[in-house]
């Protein structure tokens, strides 16, 4: 290295930490401190107003006592157990069909259009499909199937289920394109080879293609897990998690207990709960993701 | 593949699958474009009419969309355009200034990504209250850069990390200042990546419903997603093709965005944004 370039690289050493600062600053301030203000909020009986006073686990032990509480646990249990297996099961079928296809691209296009939707407007969308003898009621009756005039948001655990698959038809598509990534990353002389053993369809699927997979998928179920435990927009435009609690989620109590009742330690706890459960399902799939970048 | 993977089969049930999908969207576009008056609940499946501007007009005015366009259109803006900044400038510090334990600050900033809003949503609301932040469109950019950095930082980052270590060597010995080589040589090369997590920041702020809905309230300062809630809040009565109309308008950008920039948003999805 010439004798400019090592004086540049200290110079540059002495500046770097200007151009990392705002970033860093911003971080700090409105994501960490937050985060921080939150941990201790979820240990007290804070109500927004006054002081704090330390009330131990009494917030955490609510979650699992309070009949509500119980119940938004249970939703988000639901929504995590469906968001992991109906988009997911969807986005791979979709993909498998689309890939390789002629004209895969453009088969692909209608189950890619809701993700660039927001939650609010599938929400408003399938608000108008579900209401009773709406559009999927009229459709039921048309083909003289049963449930015509079902009130699909009206009870729970229906109304959570059919909010499950509302977001299955906005995430199913994001899900194909992420398998198709994958698929796009198996090496094709083995997949030739199988062919020409005879492997077809099902059989070649389930012996060559899936187990190729597996990294890619631990990718589209952790990002299903995060991003189903963080469930708000749709709930809250379809039903705001009623009719009375019945389909509330986690995320929905918290704003719920901090924004309506004033109820901030309680808020906190389910906060901080959800982010310790998101953290471990991120810890599971980017372990896989980066190992699976070391085999390569 | 070979020539049985576009068999009609294969290529039925995409054909039947995708229709089942397009559905709701034409449910949306249809009962959007009927008149208030002659819409009738137990036809939501036949077209009928055309008052789709008349419908968004209402939309505009009830919801006061003309307002909230405006101020989502600046927050979808001008918040994107400083992370993308901002995380350029953290990039260029730690991969070409070799800032000292650059690792650390990388780690502390991406860090920002993974706990949920709902962690941080209290204390901002609490935090925005007391220091005159709430409610203001200065306080909406502030929160919307800040969620956008720690992504930004993380595409920059990996972005500079490809580029040959000579191109800035030769730009100092070039008697470039450290300022102007991140300005004019490092900026530019990033055309690509900046844009690329420019439409996704953008999506995600004109999209978002949780933010606006905690730290403000006037319908100037209300972002979009928002205001279209408090429309279908008047559901039930004879506005539907109302709240329809505002659902399909507040889609269009995104929607718009989304198809003119498709190769974008899978470079974002293979990048881990969801």
């Amino acid at each position: 290295m010439s004798r400019s370039t090592l004086r540049s690289a200290r110079t540059g050493g002495r500046v770097a930490p200007l151009f990392g600062l705002p970033a860093a600053g911003i971080v700090a301030l409105l994501l960490y401190l937050p985060f921080l203000w939150t941990t201790y909020v979820s240990f007290t009986d804070f109500n927004g107003l006054g002081t704090p006073v330390w009330s131990g686990l009494t917030n955490y032990k609510a979650m699992f006592s309070d009949p509500d509480l119980v119940g938004a646990l249970t939703n988000t249990l639901l929504w995590v157990v469906g968001m992991v297996t109906l988009p997911v099961v969807l986005g791979l079928v979709i993909a498998v069909l689309t890939y390789g296809h002629r004209w895969g691209t453009w088969l692909r296009l209608p189950f890619l259009l809701p993700y660039a939707i927001s939650g609010v407007a599938v929400g408003v969308i399938w608000g108008f499909v579900l209401q009773p003898d709406g559009a999927l009621g009229q459709v039921l009756g048309f083909l003289g199937l049963p449930g015509a005039h079902t009130g699909w948001l009206q009870a729970g655990p229906g109304n959570t289920l059919m909010m499950i698959v509302a977001t299955s038809w906005q995430a199913a598509g994001v899900n194909a394109l992420l398998f198709v990534i994958g698929l796009q990353s198996i090496p094709a002389e083995p997949l030739e080879a199988a062919r020409l053993d005879g492997a077809e369809g099902f059989k070649l699927f389930l012996h060559q293609l899936w187990p190729q997979l597996r990294p890619i998928t631990t990718v589209v179920v952790g990002l299903s897990i995060v991003g189903s435990l963080k469930t708000f927009d749709v709930v809250w435009v379809m039903t705001q998690g009623g009719p009375g609690t019945s389909s509330e989620t986690l995320a929905l109590s918290m704003y719920k207990e901090t924004f309506v009742l004033n109820n901030y330690g309680q808020g906190a706890a389910i906060a901080l709960f959800l982010s310790l459960v998101t953290f471990a399902a991120s810890v599971l799939y980017l372990r896989y993701q980066l190992a699976d970048g070391d085999s390569r | 593949m070979n020539k049985t993977s576009s068999g009609p089969v294969r290529t039925a049930i995409l054909i039947v699958l995708g229709l089942i999908w397009l559905a709701p969207v034409y449910l949306l576009i249809v009962n959007a474009s009927k008149a208030v008056d002659a819409y009738d609940p137990a036809a939501v499946w036949k077209p009928s009419g055309f008052s789709l501007f008349t419908n968004f007009q209402d939309a505009w005015d009830k919801a006061a969309l003309g307002g909230t366009l405006l101020a989502t259109t600046l927050y979808s803006v001008v918040a994107p355009v400083l992370a993308v900044l901002i995380g350029a400038a953290v990039g260029y510090a730690i991969v070409a200034l070799r800032l000292k334990y650059g690792f650390v600050w990388f780690v502390f900033i991406f860090g920002g990504t993974i706990f949920p809003l709902q962690m941080v949503l209290m204390p901002l609301f609490s935090g925005y209250a007391s220091s005159g932040l709430y409610d203001t469109r200065v306080g909406m950019i502030i929160v919307y850069t800040a969620i956008s950095v720690p992504f930004s930082a993380f595409v920059m980052r990996n972005f500079f990390t490809g580029i040959a270590r000579s191109v800035f060597e030769a730009a100092v010995v070039d008697g470039g200042g450290l300022f102007r080589i991140f300005r004019s040589i490092y900026l530019p090369m990033a055309g690509s990546a900046l844009a690329a997590i420019f439409i996704l920041q953008a999506t995600f702020v004109w999209n978002d419903l949780l933010l606006g809905l905690t730290l403000s309230q006037s319908e100037s300062v209300r972002p979009i997603m928002p205001a279209l809630t408090g429309l279908q809040s008047t559901y039930g009565g004879a506005a539907l093709p109302t709240v329809l109309a505002g659902g399909l308008l507040v889609s269009l950008p995104t929607v718009v965005l989304f198809l003119a920039a498709q190769r974008f948003f899978s470079r974002g999805l293979a990048l881990g944004q969801f």
